[in-house]
């Protein structure tokens, strides 16, 4: 039993390397400018904000990933996004599996507040989410996803609630 | 024992400094721990 107890300790001892790493770098992160990949970022504060009459939302289409940040909490992460009949979508997988729902925060913050900042090629936009569970429109925005990324998003996944997905529309 | 206790602790210690200040061996963390964490989420 003794035996047992020190190898568990040992074990538990050697984890605690890379878990510190892993903090390390989650910490570090929050003090930045953005995202990086993976960690969520600080704020976003560079980059000139965006005024004036609704882009023309066809360029994300380009663009493998931008930056997202909800004003509360002021944490932004790095997300896909596709465009389709000119709106604006973003959205979050896995949401129905543990893992997913402790990897991805941001979901369920954004149903209570949609307040967001978005910084796409350096300038940022100002959006209210609003979530999308149903309707019509979900055929041609799945399609517009599964074009763009190796996606298996479907209008059921989004129905079920499997996938969270948002429109990021004007905020007024 | 202790001498592991001792060793671990530099170890932790070194690289919680590597991280923070070393370039390239953040994003090299944070790169394995997506590839961790997305493939348990699926």
């Amino acid at each position: 039993m003794a035996m047992i107890k020190r190898l568990l300790t040992v074990v538990l001892c050697l984890l605690l390397i890379p878990a510190t790493a892993v903090v390390t770098a989650a910490v570090k992160q929050r003090f930045a400018d953005g995202p990086n990949r993976f960690f969520s970022g600080g704020p976003l504060i560079a980059g000139e904000m965006h005024a004036g009459a609704e882009p023309n939302w066809s360029f994300v289409n380009d663009i493998p990933t931008i930056e997202m940040q909800l004003v509360d909490p002021p944490r932004s992460r790095r997300i896909w996004t596709v465009e389709h009949a000119g709106k604006l979508y973003v959205w979050s997988g896995y949401m129905q599996t543990t893992v997913g729902r402790w990897w991805k925060g941001w979901p369920p913050q954004a149903e209570r507040d949609g307040r967001a900042v978005l910084r796409i090629d350096g300038k940022r936009y100002e959006r209210q989410l609003v979530r999308i569970t149903s309707g019509q429109a979900l055929d041609g925005i799945c399609q517009a996803i599964t074009d763009k990324y190796p996606s298996r998003t479907t209008r059921a996944g989004v129905e079920a609630g499997d996938v969270w997905l948002f429109e990021a529309t004007p905020r007024s | 024992m202790k001498l592991f206790y001792q060793c671990i602790a530099v170890a932790v210690v070194i690289t919680a400094l590597a991280v923070a200040f070393v370039p390239g061996v953040d994003e090299y963390v944070e790169a394995t721990a997506q590839g961790f964490v997305g493939s348990w989420a699926r």
